[in-house]
């Protein structure tokens, strides 16, 4: 077997384990993830199962089961919490299951004598109460993470290779292309990135791709810089000398001899880059020229905590998501960067 | 060195061109620029003031002739090619001439004159506090390394890093301003601000200010905690100081005498990037509190087009920065004698 698992890494994993914060931190969020991939499951309209007639229906994922499937007198999408009502009520062998939170992101749950937003309610189990538009906070939020968080592992992968092929030719090569770029970095850095986003998302009307590209085309300069200097760094080093000694071709040490030597730093930048998504997915959601209307999105749950004061679940759910999420990622990343790099301090008694 | 700071100094001016040349090509080239708003504007005014069964048809027709259109980019330098107008931009600038806003006819640099004390104040105030707390905060931690002390502060910094501080500034306002009423919903001063005694009035600024003071601290302050904790430990583990203890130094003033002064390298390079920050201040948090600071202002006129203004917030915030970075390495060679630039 040509791919062993270097020793050291395995090391530097045991002592990301042993840092028991950051560990937990990364189970919770795996799970969380993972979860949401699943959150039809958790966080819908559509019923888990439906038993009619002697027949199991399965509605969550496929085409929308038109009403007649069920007896009902209409062609459109069977409204299953209505149909569990029903079926409650006539009280015979069907039933409908429902998920824990039976709303979908996008539906407006609009109650007689009241309007949105409206405060939580286990009864009518808006466990978060609902928004401005009466569409349940907690499936916006739930749906809103999905999407916010392979966004930014989408950008991440983005700006990393970028940031790593353009960075390590920098630090490698230097000179005149060195040069170029420093220049280039240093302009492209101090442009003030979020008005030209909102120049460009004025006239185009962003979708998940465009403001990833956005994104990345004002965000690839940390990852760069940082890979720069340390692939710089490592060019000093002997083994690079005697490799090159040896007759091995640039691109092989680079990616051969350098990279590898760098991994560790690359990883301990994860956590912080995907923080960092997050937030500015957040920003220009809430500025409101993030992912257009129908979306959810945290950014414009804030927009609404912020616009609805007296609304106190709207921000507070929101914040209390983005506290969580944020925090896991941030004892995530200083566990990391704590078990690549250890630092072993004397202390005084 | 002084040649180093020499050629940096230089170096500004084809930054500096870079960056305007980007953001004023952009502006040129992104639909719905200021004449395209006045058309629209006119448009609005003619369907208005015609009203009822005519609206219809004032909706299609052009408000404004070719010859006004003409004048109007004339009048603006849309009529020339990209790179004239932006060199006689920048020999206007240059002469201290940032044009006029074309959306409210005020001349740029007043409306920005205008706004600078804000954010200074702001900026000035957040960044006090922060060293103010920080370096004793780290100076604590670093000693207690490990302690309850440490860890409970670290949660609570490490929360402060992960949010930014916008977002704590709308969860600070709805609870504390909008359920439990203790603050003011934003604003800089009240209403009647102009009729309260001097005491008063300070009480009033203060008392609006706390809320964003809070949001504009929160996110320098765990990475300034951290700093000052982190060097400030590298240096308590050094061999010199290892060695004055050992010569039978009070640990008191082993670190006081020794360690902190070798820790606070690092704090003071980070000194000349505020100068950026502090006049320029943080747009999210202005909008969050509606304070009508910089930030607000560069926002604002990229939401109206008002293409004047958002360059010449564009030349100040970047001359800011770039002198900013200079003059944290001028910190670094005056704290430290053993940096050498070249």
């Amino acid at each position: 077997m040509r791919f062993r698992i270097n020793p050291l890494t395995i090391k530097k994993f045991r002592r990301f384990q042993s840092i028991r914060r950051g560990y937990v931190s990364l189970f919770v969020m795996v799970l969380m993830i993972v979860l949401s991939l699943g959150a039809e499951l958790l966080v819908n309209s559509r019923a888990l199962v439906v038993r009619y007639n002697g027949d199991v229906y399965w509605p969550t994922y496929g085409h929308p089961v038109p009403g007649t499937t069920f007896g009902l007198d209409y062609q459109h999408e069977t409204n299953y919490r209505q149909l569990a009502r029903q079926f409650e009520a006539e009280g015979g062998e069907n039933w409908v299951l429902m998920p824990p939170v039976p709303y979908n992101p996008y539906e407006n749950d609009f109650r007689e004598n009241t309007l949105p937003p409206s405060p939580p309610s286990f009864r009518d189990r808006h466990f978060c109460g609902t928004d401005a538009s009466g569409r349940d906070v907690l499936a916006r939020l739930v749906y809103g993470f999905r999407l916010a968080i392979f966004f930014s592992l989408a950008l991440m992968g983005a700006t990393f290779a970028t940031g790593i092929s353009i960075g390590s030719a920098m630090g490698y090569f230097g000179g005149a292309f060195d040069l170029t770029f420093q220049r280039l970095i240093e302009i492209w850095s101090s442009v003030p990135n979020l008005y030209v986003i909102i120049i460009i998302a004025s006239v185009v009307i962003p979708n998940f791709w465009i403001l990833l590209f956005i994104l990345w085309a004002f965000g690839w300069m940390g990852m760069t810089w940082t890979m720069r200097t340390i692939t710089y760094k490592e060019r000093a080093r002997d083994y690079v000398l005697a490799a090159r000694a040896l007759g091995a071709s640039h691109v092989r040490i680079i990616f051969r001899h350098i990279l590898p030597n760098t991994v560790s730093v690359i990883v301990s930048y994860v956590p912080f880059q995907v923080a960092g998504g997050i937030v500015a997915l957040a920003a220009l959601d809430f500025l409101g020229f993030g992912l257009p209307p129908p979306e959810p999105s945290w950014g414009e749950l804030l927009q609404q905590g912020w616009a609805n004061l007296s609304a106190w679940w709207l921000s507070g759910s929101v914040v209390s998501a983005m506290v969580l999420t944020l925090v896991l990622v941030t004892f995530i990343g200083e566990a990391v960067r704590e078990a690549l790099d250890p630092k072993m301090h004397t202390t005084y008694e | 060195m002084t040649a180093y700071f020499i050629r940096r100094t230089l170096l500004i001016i084809p930054t500096f061109i870079g960056i305007t040349l980007l953001v004023f090509s952009i502006t040129r080239f992104v639909p719905g620029g200021p004449i395209e708003r006045m058309i629209a504007e006119a448009q609005r005014m003619q369907v208005e003031g015609g009203g009822g069964a005519g609206a219809g048809a004032g909706v299609q027709r052009q408000p404004l002739s070719d010859e006004q259109i003409e004048f109007l980019k004339q009048y603006y330098g849309f009529d020339k090619p990209l790179l004239n107008s932006y060199l006689a931009w920048l020999g206007k600038v240059i002469q201290g001439d940032l044009g006029i806003s074309t959306r409210y006819q005020d001349p740029v640099w007043e409306m920005i004159r205008s706004r600078i004390p804000i954010s200074l104040y702001f900026g000035l105030i957040a960044m006090a506090l922060t060293y103010g707390v920080c370096i004793p905060l780290g100076i604590v931690k670093a000693i207690r390394h490990k302690t309850a002390f440490d860890n409970v502060s670290s949660i609570i910094v490490f929360i402060g890093y992960a949010i930014p501080g916008w977002v704590i500034g709308i969860y600070l306002l709805v609870w504390l301003a909008g359920w439990w009423d203790v603050f003011p919903l934003g604003d800089l001063v009240s209403e009647n601000f102009d009729e309260l005694p001097l005491l008063q009035k300070l009480l009033d600024l203060a008392w609006h200010s706390v809320l964003p003071v809070i949001a504009y601290m929160i996110g320098a302050f765990a990475a300034m905690t951290f700093l000052m904790k982190n060097t400030l430990m590298d240096n308590l583990a050094a061999d010199y100081v290892r060695t004055a203890i050992a010569k039978g130094l009070p640990f008191r003033r082993a670190v006081f005498g020794h360690a902190l002064r070798n820790s606070l390298i690092p704090i003071a390079t980070s000194f000349g990037n505020n100068i950026s920050v502090i006049l320029t201040g943080s747009f999210l948090i202005e909008k969050v509190f509606n304070i009508d600071g910089m930030g607000l202002l560069g926002y604002e006129s990229v939401l109206e087009r008002d293409y004047p203004v958002v360059l010449g917030v564009l030349v100040i915030s970047s001359l800011l920065f770039l002198i900013g970075n200079i003059l944290s390495d001028l910190c670094v060679a005056v704290v430290d004698p053993r940096v050498q630039f070249d």
